[in-house]
């Protein structure tokens, strides 16, 4: 701020007193100019030449006194990513091969041939993270495909919910007697019709100790053979060979079912090989309180039927009843929207003065309803307010 | 219980000028025009091209026009609106009658101008019936009643006023104009535009000799006027009136609308439900409602005219006689005067002087003779039903006494 002329010119006494104005000295002083010191402290403060630095210089007796240069660490650690980025940038640009560089880098990352290659796991110490570039280009990998765990449509009725939790137990006792890792039955995701029948017809019976292991009840011996023979290769091998095996058994078994021959075809597509209810309902009583065996089972089922259990549920679950029932009540839920529930009541259905509204009815509604709709609109056109 | 609507007093405390003008006279005119060939003879030219004025039917698909291009909602919506069903249920309407006619009462003429979904139809008819009931009703039960009372009584009872608050207690609300898009439940009609008159009261007659109120006498109106008295407004050449609802430019007001939308409910329920439940109706809803009619007299010189009526009927002439008395030397007498005729006292009266005290004794004289009202009555209509007595005809009185 310039120190007003007029205020300094009143230091100097007044010669025709009347005519100049009084003036405090408080006002006065704060006329006054500033000693140039402080001033030039505040503007420099952060120069070399600024007045710190010559106090530090008369401190320290030398021209350069010790201590950092830059009190404040110099740059941060993104400022300087940022800089050696910029520069890179700059680099390339300039390098005719930068492109050649990146198709170069595409085609390996599209063909990991080499012995020497290690997939990161962490981003730590990678230049960049993703693909390279022309991603879309390629031609989908066997990876890029998707399976679901779970089967694509959820199972709704309440026979073949009750199958599906009987498919479950037969494997997991068969899994318990062979004294396989419970959740490697998982792998399988469909049996042959053959091995599926033979599943139906054994019974389940439970033992008074609740043990699994001891709740089968085969048809035959030789289904039992079969069973265990069948289920000895899941687990350690492939599913491929699996796949082996169940050939083998169809071998050996044909002459039990030729009839079934013709229909096995168009029945390949059906859930549970068009079978539509269990034999006996005795799989719903046993209980699930080993926490191996129930996450197991829980696992199993929601992967044939695609219900998901989720924690809290699969904590207050204890019977394969249970189970069955929690998946029944999650279908049977309210509709989250009111409307849909009201739409839904038989009771406002059949009266005819209740009419329920999916959308929200507003005051626009309400206006085309009483026809007054039109004029407001209209008017709003005359007055050029509406297009 | 409703109050009727007192809106009209016989002919000597309101002028007939005062009201407002109906559509209804005009129409059914129009329609005793076809029958006769007095005022304006139609020639078979002229039918025939108002035959055609017509729109046809047959050439327009209803899938092809939207909804706001309609001038009423179509028929199939009245199956989906609450409001209408709500309003069957209320007025609890037999289920015969189908909501979609119900949908049509609610159109107004002037809302819709092709008489296939109007309620001019129907109104016509309902209007027919309830003066009908009406007027029988009034007859029968108090066969003494001077003429213009009865105008008086009938208005009250289906005048427009009452039919227009009846609307109301209903719950029927009115649509802001009329269109394809409003729910059928609200009465439609085109609107009166801003600062017209409702009650425009130049209404050429037929009979010039009688614009003048003055002329028009009580056997004039029996004998020229509607069920109310009023004078008929003056039939127009129907090819002019066509034209006239071809352009649709006059609106109705909510109270013409509203006694439309009445009579035409009455006519529906005659038509889809039969005589039994429209008279059923009738009694609930009309009859229902209570008229004091003792408040309808205004007699001007009461002690006059009961004078001429013991003459007439042959009783000796009325004598005034002083009851009791209170208070005659001081600021508030009061006197209780008996009128009597021989030995029989017709009426009693109370007043502060003693001309006030006859006057009100022979008013009460007159109306004891006047709403005279036989025991069990018995109405004209019962004899539609099947299996009715034979009938004994009723005793109607000459009527009023003229002085």
């Amino acid at each position: 701020m310039r120190p007003s002329v007029r205020l300094l010119n009143l230091e100097v006494p007044p010669i025709q007193g009347a005519r100049t104005l009084y003036v405090c000295s408080v006002c006065r002083h704060a006329a006054r100019p500033r000693p140039i010191v402080t001033r030039q402290f505040l503007r420099n403060a952060s120069n070399a030449n600024s007045l710190t630095e010559k106090v530090r210089r008369k401190i320290w007796g030398t021209d350069n006194p010790p201590g950092l240069k830059d009190p404040y660490g110099g740059e941060g650690a993104l400022e300087r990513r940022f800089k050696n980025k910029g520069a890179q940038v700059i680099e390339e640009a300039e390098t005719p091969e930068a492109s050649q560089a990146i198709d170069a880098a595409a085609s390996e990352d599209a063909v990991p041939a080499s012995a020497d290659y290690e997939p990161a796991t962490t981003w730590d110490g990678l230049d960049r993270v993703g693909h390279l570039g022309r991603w879309s280009d390629l031609p989908p990998a066997p990876a890029d495909v998707y399976e679901s765990f779970q089967v694509p449509k959820k199972i709704t009725k309440k026979e073949l919910l009750s199958l599906a939790a009987h498919q479950a137990v037969v494997e997991l006792c068969l899994m318990h007697k062979l004294g396989k890792p419970l959740t490697s039955i998982c792998e399988v995701v469909e049996h042959d019709k053959l091995i599926f029948k033979m599943i139906w017809k054994t019974k389940i019976v439970p033992s008074s100790n609740g043990q699994w292991s001891e709740a089968l009840e085969y048809p035959n011996k030789q289904a039992e053979e079969a069973l265990v023979y069948i289920f000895k290769q899941i687990g350690a091998e492939e599913a491929a060979e699996t796949v082996e095996a169940t050939e083998q058994v169809e071998e050996t078994e044909e002459p039990l079912d030729e009839l079934t021959e013709d229909l096995d075809t168009e029945q390949s597509k059906l859930a549970f090989c068009g079978y539509q209810k269990p034999r006996d309902n005795g799989h719903l009583s046993l209980s699930l309180n080993d926490p191996a065996t129930k996450f197991a089972f829980l696992k199993r089922f929601s992967q044939l039927t695609g219900h998901f259990f989720p924690d809290p549920a699969a904590q207050s679950i204890t019977t394969v009843q249970e189970a069955v029932t929690y998946v029944q009540q999650i279908m049977k839920s309210k509709p989250k929207k009111l409307a849909d529930y009201l739409a839904k009541n038989q009771q406002y259905k059949k009266a005819p003065n209740v009419k329920v509204f999916a959308k929200r009815q507003k005051r626009s509604d309400r206006d085309e309803d009483l026809g007054r709709k039109k004029l407001i609109e209209a008017e709003l056109r005359a007055r050029g307010l509406l297009e | 219980m409703k109050r009727l609507q007192l809106q009209r007093w016989s002919s000597s405390v309101l002028s007939p000028q005062a009201r407002a003008g109906s559509r209804l006279p005009r129409r059914i005119q129009h329609g005793l025009r076809y029958q006769s060939t007095n005022p304006f003879p139609v020639t078979d030219a002229e039918a025939e091209q108002l035959f055609e004025e017509e729109p046809s039917r047959s050439s327009i698909r209803p899938s092809q026009i939207s909804k706001h291009a309609l001038p009423s909602p179509p028929v199939e919506a009245a199956r989906e609106s609450a409001k209408l069903a709500a309003l069957h249920a209320r007025l609890y309407l037999p289920s015969r009658l189908p909501l979609e006619t119900l949908g049509r009462t609610l159109v107004d003429e002037s809302a819709d101008p092709n008489a296939n979904f109007n309620n001019e139809s129907l109104a016509t008819l309902g209007h027919d019936l309830l003066t009908q009931y009406t007027s029988e009703y009034l007859i029968c039960t108090y066969p003494r009643l001077p003429m213009t009372v009865i105008f008086a009584a009938m208005y009250a009872y289906v005048g427009p006023k009452t039919l227009a608050a009846m609307t109301n207690e209903w719950g029927v609300e009115l649509a802001a104009a009329p269109g394809g898009e409003v729910d059928p439940g609200h009465l439609q009609f085109r609107r009166l535009a801003p600062g017209t008159n409702p009650n425009e009261t130049p209404m050429r007659t037929d009979r010039r000799w009688e614009e003048q109120t003055w002329r028009r006498s009580v056997t004039s109106k029996v004998v020229n006027d509607n069920v109310f008295g009023d004078p008929v407004r003056a039939s127009v050449n129907p090819k002019l009136l066509a034209k006239a609802a071809a352009k649709n430019t006059a609106g109705v007001s909510a109270e013409e609308a509203s006694a439309q939308f009445v009579r035409a409910v009455v006519g529906a329920i005659y038509l889809h439900a039969g005589r039994p439940a429209a008279k059923r109706f009738f009694e609930q809803h009309f009859l229902s409602r209570h008229l004091n009619i003792s408040d309808l007299f205004n007699f001007s010189e009461p002690a006059r005219d009961l004078a001429r009526l013991c003459a007439r009927e042959s009783f000796e002439p009325p004598v005034a006689k002083v009851l009791s008395e209170t208070g005659r030397l001081s600021r508030h007498p009061v006197f209780v005067v008996g009128i009597f005729s021989g030995k029989d006292k017709l009426g009693e009266g109370a007043g502060s002087s003693l001309l006030e005290a006859r006057s009100r004794a022979s008013v009460a004289a007159l109306k004891a003779w006047y709403l005279y009202s036989p025991m069990n009555v018995r109405l004209p209509n019962s004899m539609e039903e099947d299996g009715a007595a034979p009938w004994k005809p009723v005793h109607v009185d000459l009527g009023e006494v003229i002085v």
